[in-house]
C-alpha cells in the first residue's frame, strides 16, 4: 500500500472533515474546543468568586461573627494545614498527570498508565480529603453567608474534582485497551488540560479562603 | 433563477422520524432549531395575548389573581428570549455557517444534537410550573428577594423548574458556542480567510463569544438562586450577611451581553440579504466586522444601566460605555444604508423585512440613547417605555431579522419557494400591529405607567393606549395565519428554488437547495466575501476537482 | 437607461395611494365631527414629553430630556429619511441586469459617520452627568426627613424630627384625603426608603424619578417641590415588582403650602399622642370579636362591635412568615385605631376604645386591598 493511497483511505487527512490532526497543522479541534470549554468553567468560577468577594466586602466583619458560637470555626486562617495537604495532592496530581502526556507523546504507553493512575489515585484521594473536611469543619452550608459561600465554591469545585476523576479513568481504561499512541491521543491531552484547570482553580480557592 | 450548476443535483431522500430524533446533520438540527422555536413563539405569543387581553381595559376582567398574571409576563419573556430567539437564531448559524464557510458540518455533530434535545426538554420543565402549583413569577430577571419569597410572592416550585430549566438551556448555549467557534476557526475551506468570511458567520462568531463567556456568569448565578432557596443559603439574603443587589450584578453580567446574543445573528442576516437585493457588496466590510467585535466587548461593560435606580452602582461609568456603545452601533446602521444607496433594489419579502429592522431597531436604539442619561432613566426605568425599547429592538430587530432570513433561506432549506404575496401580506400586518403595540407604549411610561401590573387606574388617563396597544397586539397574532399558510402551502406546491433563485453572494448557494448530507460536491476559488458573486461575473473559477490532500505533517511530539 | 415596458403604476405604488388616501378620508372626517386638527397634533407631540415637572429636580431633569429629545428627533429624521429615500429612489427596473456601482466604503464617510456620533455621544454624557450631579446630590442639612417604607403592598410613611432619627409620626394610609406623604412646597424633603422584605420602587411620574426601595440598604434623595404646585396631589405607585399585590401598592403625595405643612404636622403628631394605644383602655371589653388571617385574607368580611362601648378584637394571624394587622377606619378613611403588628405564626388580642354607631372599615394595614371588611357598630 502505498503511502498515497494510504493518504486518500485515513480519515484524518481529509482537509475537509476537521478531526484529530488539521492537515494544515495547528491545533486539533477536540483540544480547541476544551479550551473553550475550560474558559466558560473559568467564567463560571469567576461568577462565584465575585459573591464571594461581594459579600465578603460588604460585611463588617470577616470572618462573620454570627452567627453565634461559629465564629472560631469560620477562621480558615488559624488551621490551613490540612487544606495546604490537598493543595499539595492535587498539585503532585498535576505533575504525575503532565508526566503522562510526555510519556504518551514519545509512545511509552507504560509509563503513560502509570503516570495517569497515580493522578487518579491522588484525584480520588482529594476527593476523600475534601469530604473528611466537611464532615469536621463544624459549620454547615446554612450558617450564614460564611458557610453558603465556603460550600458553593469548594463544592463546585469538587464537583469538578470528580469530573476530572471520571476523565481519567475513561482515558486509563482506553489507555489499557491500546487506544493510544504517540500520533492519536488527544483525549489524553484535553484531559490533562482539564485537570491542570481545576488545579489552577484549587489554589485559587486555597489562597482565597485561606490565605487571603 | 440562476444556477450556478456546481454540483449534480442530489437525489432528495425522504427522511422519517426516526432519522430526525437521531441525526447529527447540521443542516436537520438547524431545521429542529427553528421549528422549536416557532412552536415556543406561539405559546410565549399567546401568553403575551393574555397580558394584553387583560391590559385593553381597566379592571381586572380575566385574571382575578395577579399572581397568574404575574405568571403571564414572566413566562412570555423568558420563553421569549430563551427558547425562541437565541435558539432560532442558533438554527440559523446552525445551517447555515458551515455552508458558509464550505465545510461539510459543525466541528463536534453530537454535542450539537445535544445542544438541540436540551431544549424542549427545558421548555417543558419551566412550563410544567403552570399545571404544578404555578410557574416561575418573578419576570424574567427574577430578582431577589422576591425570587426566594412565598407565598406574596410566587407559589408552587415553578421558580426551581425555572431555574432548572434555564441551567439546561445555559448548557446548551456554552456547548453550542465551542461548538460554533471551533467550526469557524478551523473548518473553512481553502481560501476563506477571516476577512472573507461572510458577515453572518462574523456575528455568530462574536455571539459565540459572548456565549461562551457570559452564559457561565448566569448558570452560577441561577445555582446561588437555587441554594438560597431550596438549601437555606444565604447569597442575596440581607439579614444574614448575603446582599440583594448582588443578584442583579451577577444576572445583569450575564443578561446584557445575552441581548447582543439577541441582535448580532439577526444583524448578520440582514447584512447577506441588504447586499444580495440591492446588487451591491455590504458598504464597509472590515468596519462592520470590528463594529461587532467593539459591540461585543463593550457589551460586556454596561451591565448596570439596568440597576440605575439600585443607588448600589457607579453611575458615570455605565451611563459612558452605554453611550459609547451607540457609536458601533450607528456605523452599522450607516453602512446597511449605504449598502443600499445608489444601490439596484428588489423589494422581495426578504429585503421588506430586513427594512423593517432597519427602520424598527433605529428607534428602539435611539430609546436606549434616552436611558443611558441617568437622570432620563429614573423617570423611564420600570415603566412602559423600556417596554417599548426591548420589544423595538428585540421584536422590530430580531424578529424582523428571523423573518427575513426565514423568506430568504426557506428555499435552500426546503427547495421551494415561498409565496411573495403572503409575505409582503405578512409583512404589512406585522409592521402596522407591531407599531400600534408598541410605540403608544413611550406615551404610556412617560406618562407613568409602570411595568408588571396587572391592572391600571381607569382614572390614570391610560385607556385609549393600552387599547391601542391590545388591538395592535391582535393584529400581530393574525400576521401570522399568512405565514403559516405560507409555509403549509409552499412546502407542498412552492415554486422550485434551484440553487440559487436569490443571485446569492455566499458559499451556500452553490450547491443543491437543499444541499447534500455532505454538503458540498464542489467550491468555486474563494477570493473574496462574495466568492459566487465573483464566479458569476468571471472573476473567479469553479474548482474541477477536490483540491489535493497535503500528506499529512509527521508529528514531532 | 432600458426603457420601461410598464403601462401601469407598480403594485407597491397602487397600495401606496389607497393608503394615502384613506389617510385623507379619515383626517377630512375627523376635521368635520369637530376635530380640532391642531390640538390633536400638538397632543400627540406633548405625548413625547414626560408629564409637567413638580420639583426642582424634576425641572433639571426634563430640560435635559428636551436636549435628548431634540437631538434623537434629527438622528431619527435623518437615518429614516435616508431609509426611506433609498427605498424609493433606487430600485431594480425589470429586465435590467447591469450591476450598480461596486463600491465596498468610503474612508471619509466612514471616518466622519464614526466620529461625529461619538462627539454627539460625549457631549450627552456630559451633560447628563452634569445633570446627575446636581438630581442626585443629598444634602447633609435638609428642611425635612421622612422615611418611606415600602413593604408588601403598602406605603408607610415616618415623619422625622430634625435629627433624621426621631420618629415623631407614621402615616399609615398611604393615599386618600386623610392619607398619603404630605409635603410642603419650597422646602428641601429627604426621602430615605426602607423595605423590610423585597425590592420596590418609590415612583412619583410628576417627580420625573423613582428610585429603588433595597432591604438591608438605605437610598436617599432630596426633593423640593415647586412653590406653584401648593394644593396639588401626586400619584406615586411601586415601580418595582414585588408579588401578588404589586399593582395595588399606590401612594399619594399632597403639596400643602408651608403654613398649612406646619399646621398639619403638628395636629398629626397630637392625635397619634392621642391615639389609645391598644390595651390602654381600662374597662373590660363588652365583646371580642374573633379575626383570623389566612392565605392574606380575613376569616370573615363583616363584623359587628357594640355601640360606646370598649370591644376586644382576638386576632389569629396564621400566615407563616408574613405579619398582619387589624386597623379600623372610619367613613372618611381615617386611622382611628391601629392594632398590633403581628408576625404569624402568632396571636394578639387587642382592646378598641369605644366607637360611636355607624359603619366603620376594618384592614390590615400591609395588605389593605386584599384584606378589608365592614365593621357595624351599633
Amino acid at each position: 500500500m502505498t503511502s498515497n493511497a494510504h493518504a486518500m483511505t485515513t480519515v484524518e487527512h481529509n482537509p475537509v472533515a476537521g478531526l484529530a490532526h488539521d492537515a494544515r497543522g495547528g491545533i486539533s479541534n477536540p483540544i480547541l474546543g476544551m479550551i473553550l470549554f475550560i474558559t466558560s468553567e473559568v467564567m463560571f468560577f469567576s461568577g462565584l468568586f465575585a459573591a464571594y468577594f461581594n459579600v465578603r466586602a460588604n460585611a463588617p466583619h470577616w470572618p462573620p461573627l454570627q452567627p453565634e458560637g461559629l465564629a472560631e470555626h469560620f477562621n480558615l486562617h488559624a488551621e490551613p494545614w490540612y487544606a495546604l495537604g490537598l493543595t499539595i495532592v492535587l498539585i503532585t496530581s498535576s505533575v504525575t498527570c503532565q508526566l503522562g502526556v510526555a510519556a504518551i507523546r514519545r509512545n511509552d504507553r507504560t509509563g503513560y498508565i502509570r503516570a495517569i493512575s497515580v493522578t487518579l489515585v491522588l484525584g480520588i484521594l482529594f476527593l476523600l480529603g475534601q469530604a473528611y473536611d466537611y464532615s469536621t469543619i463544624g459549620f454547615g452550608l446554612g450558617d450564614g453567608v460564611f458557610g453558603t459561600t465556603f460550600y458553593t465554591l469548594t463544592g463546585f469545585h469538587g464537583a469538578h474534582v470528580f469530573g476530572g476523576v471520571i476523565m481519567l479513568s475513561v482515558i486509563l481504561y482506553r489507555g489499557m485497551a491500546g487506544q493510544f499512541s504517540a500520533r492519536h491521543h488527544d483525549a489524553v491531552e484535553a484531559t490533562s488540560i482539564y485537570w491542570h484547570f481545576v488545579d489552577v482553580v484549587w489554589i485559587a480557592l486555597f489562597s482565597t479562603l485561606y490565605v487571603l | 433563477m440562476a444556477t450556478t450548476a456546481l454540483t449534480p443535483a442530489a437525489s432528495a431522500y425522504r427522511s422519517g422520524l426516526y432519522e430526525w430524533l437521531t441525526t447529527t446533520d447540521h443542516k436537520k438540527i438547524g431545521i429542529l432549531y427553528v421549528v422549536n422555536s416557532f412552536i415556543f413563539f406561539t405559546l410565549a405569543g399567546l401568553l403575551a395575548m393574555g397580558v394584553r387581553s387583560e391590559l385593553a381595559f381597566p379592571g381586572l376582567q380575566f385574571v382575578h389573581d395577579e399572581g397568574v398574571y404575574n405568571q403571564l409576563f414572566t413566562m412570555h419573556g423568558t420563553v421569549m428570549i430563551f427558547l425562541f430567539i437565541i435558539p432560532i437564531l442558533t438554527g440559523f448559524g446552525n445551517y447555515v455557517v458551515p455552508l458558509q464557510i464550505g465545510a461539510p458540518d459543525m466541528a463536534f455533530p453530537r454535542i450539537n444534537a445535544l445542544s438541540f434535545w436540551l431544549l424542549p426538554l427545558a421548555g417543558i420543565l419551566m412550563f410544567s410550573g403552570f399545571v404544578t402549583g404555578g410557574a416561575a413569577a418573578a419576570g424574567w430577571t427574577s430578582y431577589s428577594p422576591l425570587a426566594q419569597d412565598r407565598p406574596l410572592g410566587m407559589q408552587g416550585s415553578g421558580e426551581d423548574l425555572w431555574i432548572v430549566g434555564l441551567t439546561l438551556i445555559g448548557t446548551a448555549s456554552i456547548l453550542g458556542a465551542v461548538n460554533f467557534l471551533v467550526t469557524i476557526f478551523k473548518m473553512r475551506a481553502p481560501g476563506m480567510t477571516l476577512f472573507r468570511m461572510p458577515i453572518l458567520v462574523w456575528t455568530v462568531l462574536v455571539t459565540s463569544v459572548l456565549n461562551l463567556m457570559a452564559t457561565p456568569v448566569l448558570t452560577s448565578a441561577l445555582i446561588m438562586l437555587f441554594i438560597d432557596r431550596n438549601y437555606g443559603g444565604h447569597f442575596f439574603d440581607p439579614a444574614t450577611g448575603g446582599n440583594a443587589i448582588l443578584w442583579q450584578n451577577v444576572f445583569w453580567f450575564y443578561s446584557h451581553p445575552a441581548v447582543y446574543i439577541m441582535v448580532l445573528p439577526a444583524m448578520g442576516m440582514i447584512s447577506e440579504i441588504l447586499p444580495v437585493f440591492s446588487r451591491k457588496p455590504l458598504f464597509g466590510y472590515k468596519a462592520f466586522v470590528f463594529a461587532t467585535a467593539g459591540i461585543g466587548a463593550l457589551g460586556f461593560s454596561v451591565w448596570a444601566h439596568h440597576m440605575f435606580t439600585t443607588g448600589a452602582v457607579y453611575l458615570p461609568f455605565f451611563s459612558l460605555m452605554t453611550f459609547l456603545i451607540a457609536v458601533p452601533t450607528g456605523v452599522k446602521m450607516f453602512n446597511w444604508i449605504f449598502t443600499l444607496w445608489r444601490g439596484k433594489l428588489t423589494l422581495s419579502t426578504p429585503l421588506l423585512f430586513a427594512l423593517g429592522f432597519l427602520s424598527m431597531f433605529l428607534i428602539g436604539g435611539i430609546d436606549g440613547a434616552f436611558s443611558a442619561a441617568v437622570p432620563i432613566d429614573f423617570a423611564l426605568q420600570d415603566t412602559y417605555w423600556i417596554v417599548a425599547h426591548l420589544h423595538y429592538v428585540l421584536f422590530g430587530g430580531s424578529v424582523f431579522g428571523v423573518f427575513a432570513g426565514v423568506y430568504y433561506w426557506f428555499p435552500k432549506m426546503t427547495g421551494r419557494m415561498l409565496s411573495e404575496g403572503l409575505g409582503k401580506l405578512q409583512f404589512v400586518l406585522m409592521f402596522v400591529g407591531f407599531n400600534l403595540t408598541f410605540f403608544p407604549m413611550h406615551v404610556l411610561g412617560l406618562s407613568g405607567m409602570p411595568r408588571r401590573i396587572a391592572d391600571y387606574a381607569s382614572t390614570a388617563g391610560w385607556n385609549e393606549l393600552n387599547l391601542a396597544a391590545s388591538i395592535g397586539g391582535f393584529i400581530i397574532a393574525a400576521s401570522f395565519l399568512p405565514f403559516l399558510v405560507n409555509v403549509a402551502v409552499s412546502l407542498r406546491g412552492g415554486r422550485i428554488a434551484g440553487d440559487d433563485p436569490w443571485e446569492g453572494n455566499t458559499l451556500e448557494w452553490a450547491t443543491t437547495s437543499p444541499p447534500p448530507p455532505y454538503n458540498f460536491d464542489h467550491l468555486p476559488e474563494i477570493r473574496s466575501e462574495r466568492p459566487l458573486f465573483d464566479l458569476r461575473h468571471g472573476r473567479t473559477h469553479a474548482a474541477a476537482v477536490l483540491p489535493d490532500p497535503s500528506p499529512a505533517p509527521q508529528p514531532s511530539h | 437607461m432600458t426603457s420601461s415596458t410598464r403601462t401601469r403604476p407598480s403594485n407597491g405604488a397602487i397600495v401606496a395611494l389607497l393608503l394615502l388616501v384613506l389617510v385623507v378620508i379619515l383626517l377630512a372626517v375627523a376635521v368635520a365631527r369637530g376635530a380640532n386638527l391642531v390640538k390633536v397634533a400638538g397632543d400627540v407631540v406633548g405625548s413625547m414629553f414626560p408629564p409637567p415637572a413638580a420639583t426642582a429636580e424634576a425641572a433639571e431633569i426634563r430640560s435635559l430630556y428636551d436636549v435628548v429629545f431634540v437631538i434623537a428627533a434629527a438622528i431619527f429624521l435623518l437615518v429614516e429619511g435616508l431609509i426611506i429615500w433609498s427605498v424609493v429612489r433606487y430600485r431594480r427596473k425589470p429586465g435590467d441586469d447591469v450591476l450598480p456601482p461596486q463600491i465596498h466604503g468610503n474612508n471619509v464617510a466612514e471616518i466622519a459617520w464614526t466620529v461625529i456620533p461619538t462627539i454627539i455621544v460625549a457631549f450627552l454624557f456630559y451633560i447628563s452627568w452634569q445633570t446627575l450631579n446636581s438630581v442626585d446630590a443629598v444634602s447633609k442639612t435638609p428642611d425635612i426627613y421622612i422615611r418611606a417604607v415600602a413593604g408588601q403592598f403598602q406605603w408607610s410613611f415616618v415623619y422625622l424630627a430634625d435629627d433624621g432619627q426621631t420618629q415623631e409620626f407614621t402615616q399609615f394610609l398611604p393615599s386618600g384625603e386623610a392619607g398619603g406623604m404630605v409635603v410642603p412646597v419650597g422646602r428641601k424633603v429627604q426621602l430615605s426608603l426602607e423595605s423590610p422584605d423585597v425590592i420596590h420602587a418609590f415612583y412619583v411620574p410628576r417627580f420625573l424619578f423613582k428610585r429603588d426601595v433595597v432591604p438591608g440598604q438605605v437610598n436617599r434623595f432630596d426633593f423640593t417641590l415647586d412653590p406653584s404646585e401648593a394644593g396639588q396631589t401626586f400619584r406615586g405607585q411601586c415601580a418595582e415588582l414585588c408579588g401578588i399585590g404589586h399593582r395595588t401598592m399606590t401612594f399619594d403625595v399632597h403639596a400643602l403650602t408651608q403654613a398649612d405643612y406646619d399646621a398639619w404636622l403638628k395636629k398629626q403628631i397630637e392625635a397619634a399622642k392621642a391615639t389609645p394605644s391598644p390595651g390602654a383602655s381600662a374597662a373590660p371589653p363588652a365583646a371580642t370579636l374573633n379575626l383570623t388571617a389566612q392565605n392574606i385574607k380575613f376569616s370573615t368580611a363583616t363584623l359587628d362591635a357594640p355601640a360606646d362601648k370598649p370591644f376586644a378584637i382576638a386576632f389569629d394571624n396564621q400566615d407563616a412568615g408574613v405579619t398582619h394587622d387589624v386597623a379600623i377606619q372610619d367613613s372618611t378613611g381615617a386611622l382611628i385605631f391601629n392594632g398590633t403588628d403581628v408576625k404569624g405564626p402568632g396571636k394578639a388580642t387587642d382592646n378598641v376604645q369605644p366607637l360611636k354607631a355607624g359603619t366603620y372599615t376594618f384592614i390590615c394595614t400591609f395588605h389593605p386591598v386584599q384584606m378589608t371588611g365592614q365593621l357595624t357598630v351599633k
